[in-house]
């Protein structure tokens, strides 16, 4: 065996032993979990929210700030000779700067006037998209109607033990999402598991747990890819949209460490369908997928040990699997 | 004689790009190949060492641009008539810097749609890393080839004033880190990780070495800094001279990279070179380059990158056997073996020419 070999295999040991090390202190509770999680809540506060998204408003406004050239040369200086010199230099050629940085400041004004009309025009551009997709999303209110006052979410609680079992060698934090209430999320802790929960902000949990009220989507869109060391894909299964419920899932997916376990809850599309008026069953795009439908999704990600689970009164399944 | 210009769209002598624009250019002029370089923004020193892009002569053989970022100056390079090559040092993704600059959000929109639509335009195409490679690759790129960056690793002697300042505040593990100031370097995280490592082990202070980046990221450093009260663990040293810069490498205990984003990662090299113990987070990039120089983690948990940080500090053995290594891995990035593979990749390429 070679140096580098030997040196890399060396290193691979060490990084396994670092690894088992910090497991084994989070698993004391000698991690500062309350501190690093209130970093983290101090860095996504100050993450601004300027984006393209949002037009360039900021952007356009910080040009314009730099764009102004102060011509009074700063004349401080260690030594009280270095000063007078800086001032009386600053004095003489004072008409000489001012002449310079007015031009330099008429330029910025005139950069800035063509951003100002791009931001317009993309603003505009981004009303017409609205006003198209309401157009084309008809009949988004009655939608909206029918989904008022009806509860289609699946009852997980008896699942708590096989997913304690499921999730409690996991190494990393365990995301629940999108979570209807908190009990789950305190069984998997009270099991050891580092979970949080991500519900969307409508959602009344109480804040003993730790929940972040955020939608889903957006949660995943700020996390890292392999962030994450398992996921409990509920809620959404049971109401939106296929496009939405495989959207979930690839996102996850995305976040997830190799080797994490995940596991998808889901209404049985039967108890779904009992459970609704037949106007509510035609008009809402969202149904629940058959447990196949998750297991073969699962699989084509190269899950291994697909287990699907059927609650006591056959209304909800759990599958469980864990990824390559 | 046969024309093989560089397309670049900035070009400046303190930059990594711009450095391995002015050594590609020596190289391809060593192999007997008439080799200028046009870009659209230049610095002032070399203004008369390279031309504007309208001057980029339309009979040129072959054209080789320089993709960083989005730029006109790409377009010049697609509609040109010669052989075209691409030379990617990667593009940092928006969703990174989206939110922090808006500016260059857009720039870094217009270079990735710009990278996807010359995909068939593009006849060959060299990329830092196998990391960029990639991304061409999955774009359909053709006769994509991985050679480094062409950079010196700097030997400049230390400044004594420097060293013997962070000598003598020296209290508890050196952690430095170089790199812009910018999110998909992220520096928070290695302030959360010195700050576990401070609260489970022992005395840490962290050294940030770089220029500012996005407006805004280091007042957010600055802030979590202060919240999680360690104004007097961090340094912000800012933009240093390469005698300052060697200091900063000879007198730190481990150089730590938990960047979310990196084609290539120069520091690492630089770190390694000077017999730095480097532990770093294993994404994108950076798990090639580091190779098996240094200690690469899969996660870089703040409690996961604390007991690195410690484990090196409290293993002499460990931090030996790491700079020894290192020191190996920063050859294969060595100036001469990579203008060497460069030499070949032209010569062979261009021989019909």
């Amino acid at each position: 065996m070679s140096d580098s070999e030997s040196d890399a295999n060396y290193f691979k040991e060490v990084v396994a032993e670092i690894e088992a090390e910090a497991q084994r202190r989070s698993s004391s509770g000698e991690y500062p979990r309350a501190l690093l999680r209130s970093l983290d809540e101090e860095f996504r506060r100050w993450i601004p929210d300027a984006s393209l998204e949002n037009g360039v408003e900021d952007t356009i406004r910080s040009i314009e700030a730099a764009a102004y050239v102060d011509p009074a040369v700063p004349t401080s200086s260690k030594s009280p000779l270095g000063r007078c010199v800086k001032w009386a230099v600053r004095r003489l050629t004072y008409f000489y700067h001012r002449h310079v940085t007015q031009q330099i400041t008429a330029l910025g004004i005139h950069i800035t006037r063509p951003l100002r009309l791009l931001d317009a025009s993309l603003k505009s551009v981004n009303r017409r998209l609205s006003a198209l997709e309401d157009r084309l999303d008809v009949d988004a209110a009655a939608r909206s109607e029918v989904l008022v006052g009806i509860s289609i979410s699946s009852s997980f609680e008896e699942f708590s033990e096989v997913l304690g079992q499921h999730f409690n060698q996991v190494s990393g934090r365990v995301l629940i999402g999108d979570l209807p209430n908190a009990q789950l999320l305190k069984n998997l802790r009270n099991e050891g598991v580092d979970a949080y929960g991500v519900a969307s902000s409508d959602t009344p949990i109480q804040e003993t747990v730790d929940v972040r009220h955020e939608h889903l989507f957006d949660h995943l869109g700020d996390l890292g890819n392999e962030s994450l060391g398992g996921f409990i894909l509920c809620g959404i299964p049971d109401y939106g949209s296929v496009n939405e419920q495989l959207r979930a899932l690839r996102l996850l997916l995305l976040r997830s460490k190799p080797g994490a376990s995940v596991a998808v809850i889901v209404l049985h599309p039967e108890t779904w369908r009992k459970r609704l008026s037949p106007v509510a069953t035609d008009l809402l795009y969202g149904r629940p997928m058959h447990t196949e439908t998750w297991s073969y999704l699962l699989s084509r990600e190269g899950a291994s040990n697909i287990r699907v689970t059927e609650s006591s009164d056959s209304s909800c399944c759990l599958i469980t699997a864990s990824l390559l | 004689m046969t024309g093989v210009h560089q397309l670049v769209p900035t070009i400046s002598p303190r930059d990594a790009v711009g450095n391995h624009t002015l050594a590609l250019r020596e190289v391809i002029r060593e192999l007997g190949f008439d080799s200028e370089i046009f870009s659209m923004f230049r610095h002032p020193e070399l203004m008369t060492d390279t031309h504007y892009v309208d001057r980029l002569p339309p009979d040129a053989d072959v054209v080789i641009y320089q993709l960083s970022i989005g730029s006109p100056v790409a377009e010049r390079w697609a509609q040109h008539a010669g052989l075209k090559i691409a030379n990617y040092h990667n593009i940092t993704p928006i969703s990174l810097v989206g939110k922090w600059d808006g500016l260059l959000a857009a720039e870094v929109q217009l270079g990735r749609d710009q990278m996807a639509r010359y995909a068939e335009r593009c006849d060959h195409a060299i990329c830092d890393s196998d990391f960029n490679k990639s991304e061409l690759d999955e774009l359909g790129y053709t006769s994509t080839e991985t050679i480094p960056v062409l950079f010196d690793v700097t030997d400049a002697i230390p400044d004594p004033s420097a060293l013997a300042k962070l000598e003598r505040n020296r209290r508890g593990t050196q952690i430095l880190f170089v790199g812009r100031i910018a999110p998909n370097k992220a520096h928070h995280d290695l302030v959360a990780a010195v700050r576990t490592l401070r609260e489970l082990h022992d005395d840490a202070h962290l050294h940030f070495v770089g220029t500012d980046g996005p407006p805004g990221y280091r007042k957010v450093v600055e802030t979590i800094v202060t919240h999680a009260g360690m104004r007097d663990h961090v340094t912000f040293h800012g933009s240093v001279s390469q005698e300052e810069l060697v200091a900063h490498y000879l007198s730190a205990d481990v150089f730590c990279c938990l960047s979310d984003h990196e084609g290539f990662c120069v520091p690492v090299i630089e770190a390694m070179h000077h017999g730095l113990p480097v532990v770093a987070y294993d994404c994108t990039a950076v798990g090639e380059t580091v190779g098996d120089g240094g200690l690469l983690l899969k996660d870089k948990n703040p409690l996961t990158v604390a007991c690195a940080l410690h484990r090196i500090g409290s293993d002499s053995g460990l931090a030996q056997r790491l700079r020894v290594a290192g020191h190996e891995r920063a050859k294969v990035f060595d100036r001469t073996t990579t203008r060497d593979r460069f030499s070949q990749y032209f010569s062979s390429l261009l021989r019909s020419l």
